[in-house]
This record gives structure tokens, C-alpha cells and sequence, in this order.
């Protein structure tokens, strides 16, 4: 029979495997190594069960782990950030692209968000350097907050939010250039 | 007296309205719900006059809506609640 702590932890974890495993899978690329990331995760945060504080955010605390369980693993396959300039990256890329590129109605701009392949959206993120990607995922797709992220990955405030905002802006770069390679955008004038 | 009172009111009504820019600054925190609620004011206040920024606004919001849905992967491998149950058994 399980005891009163595993069974615990099994109901507090369950819920989360889905979204533990969506994360894992966009860090790691393929569903083998997401599923050992998830799996390691899943071991480390029950041996380490006594140390989560009741009522507090287990959600959070268990993405912790998997940050942590990912960094450990892939530190030698991370590469480290890429020396670029993001300075020059502007706010609203995509949706200054499309104005500019084509005179779409309103509706058309809406419709050209839903039109893109689910693959699509993936790789762009998939393409992202790590940093940026785990706070646009954890942002974006986990809806974490500013403060439970900072927290998940162990960074000041300050650098969530510069991370979130280039990696955000340098993902509208690369759903732009799907975009054009699918032929979504047909008569692009500059 | 009263002019002084009057011109402090005007200058302080005028400093609160953000311009574009200001909103091009805050757009992602506003969307992600991490601004004051005297900036959501602020901010939606410029939104209710300025088309150009609402409509930029509309199609963020729409966009950070469209990577949930397409990123989120709606199957997990079912192994993973067996090897959960293996974990918890273990110790």
C-alpha cells in the first residue's frame, strides 16, 4: 500500500506531467529525451518531496527541478549565448512586416496568425537560444508569472523580462521568415 | 491661489497620458498582466483613442494566444504515469 507522502506527491504531480513534458519536449527537441527529462525530474522531485513547503506553489517548484535536471544534463550541449546584438530589434516586427508587406484587412492579419502550422510555431521556438526560450515557454505557454519564473530559473527580475521581451521579439523574426518560405506572404514589396 | 491650484491640476492631468511610445515600451508587460492597475488605466485609456496602437495591441495579444494553443503539446507519452508510480513505490 502506498504510504500517505507518495500518494501525496502522485496527486500533486500528475496534473503537471502534461505541461512538464510539453516544456521538456521544446528544451530537448525529441520525445526520447523529453521523456528521460521528465522522468529524472520526476525522480529528483520526489527524493527532494520533504523539502517542498506545503500549500506553497508546487506547480512552480516542480519546473524548478526540471530547469535545473535540464541545465545539469545539457551543460555541455548548451552553447553558450550567442554574442548578438538585439538592440536593434523592434517591438510589433511581425505586425509592422505585414503592414508593410501586403494591405491585408484586419481580419487577414488575424487569419494569418491562425494559418501558421503548429510546426511551424514549434521550431520557431525551438530555434531560439536556450535562455530565451525556457522564459518565452514558461511565459507564454505555462502562463508562469514574472515573479515565479525568476524564481524557476534562479535570475533577477530584470532578466527575465529583457530575456521574455528578445526572445519574443526574435520569434517574430523567424515566424516572419516561415512565413515567407510557406508562401503566406505572397506579394512582399521590400 | 485658484490659478496656481488649476495650473497644478492641468500639468498633473497632462503628465498622466502615455503616447505611443509609451506604450510600444509596455505592451508586453501590459499583456502578460504584470503592470499596475494605474498603468492598465493608462495604457487603456490610450488604446480607446489611438486605432494604430490598438490595433498592434489586438494582434500581440491574438499572437501570444496563437503560441499557447500551437505549442502546447496535447498528448504526453503514457509511460510517464507508469514510471511515476514505479518512482513513488521505490522509497
Amino acid at each position: 500500500m502506498p504510504t500517505a507522502r507518495q500518494l501525496e506527491f502522485e496527486s500533486l504531480i500528475a496534473p503537471h506531467l502534461s505541461s512538464l513534458y510539453s516544456t521538456a519536449l521544446r528544451m530537448t527537441h525529441n520525445q526520447n529525451d523529453a521523456e528521460d527529462l521528465v522522468q529524472d525530474t520526476l525522480f529528483k522531485s520526489f527524493r527532494a518531496f520533504d523539502q517542498y513547503q506545503k500549500n506553497t506553489n508546487f506547480r512552480a517548484w516542480a519546473f524548478r527541478i526540471l530547469v535545473n535536471t535540464y541545465i545539469t544534463a545539457y551543460r555541455k550541449a548548451i552553447r553558450q549565448p550567442q554574442k548578438v546584438s538585439y538592440d536593434d530589434l523592434e517591438e510589433f516586427y511581425l505586425y509592422k512586416k505585414l503592414d508593410e508587406s501586403i494591405s491585408l484587412q484586419e481580419t487577414a492579419k488575424e487569419d494569418f496568425l491562425e494559418n501558421f502550422f503548429e510546426d511551424d510555431v514549434k521550431d520557431a521556438l525551438e530555434n531560439l537560444p536556450y535562455q530565451f526560450r525556457l522564459v518565452v515557454l514558461l511565459c507564454d505557454v505555462e502562463g508562469f508569472s514574472y515573479n515565479e519564473i525568476a524564481n524557476i530559473i534562479d535570475a533577477p527580475l530584470g532578466t527575465v523580462m529583457s530575456r521574455l521581451y528578445r526572445g519574443r521579439k526574435l520569434l517574430q523574426r523567424y515566424l516572419w521568415s516561415y512565413a515567407k518560405k510557406r508562401g503566406y506572404v505572397l506579394d512582399e514589396k521590400i | 491661489m485658484l490659478k496656481r491650484g488649476v495650473m497644478f491640476l492641468m500639468k498633473k492631468s497632462e503628465q498622466k497620458k502615455y503616447d505611443c511610445e509609451e506604450i510600444e515600451k509596455r505592451v508586453q508587460a501590459y499583456l502578460d498582466n504584470q503592470v499596475s492597475e494605474e498603468e492598465i488605466n493608462l495604457i487603456e485609456d490610450h488604446l480607446s483613442y489611438c486605432l494604430p496602437c490598438d490595433k498592434k495591441v489586438e494582434f500581440e495579444k491574438k499572437l501570444k494566444a496563437i503560441i499557447k494553443y500551437k505549442a502546447t503539446e496535447k498528448e504526453y507519452p503514457k509511460s510517464l504515469e507508469e514510471e511515476l508510480k514505479k518512482i513513488i513505490k521505490s522509497r
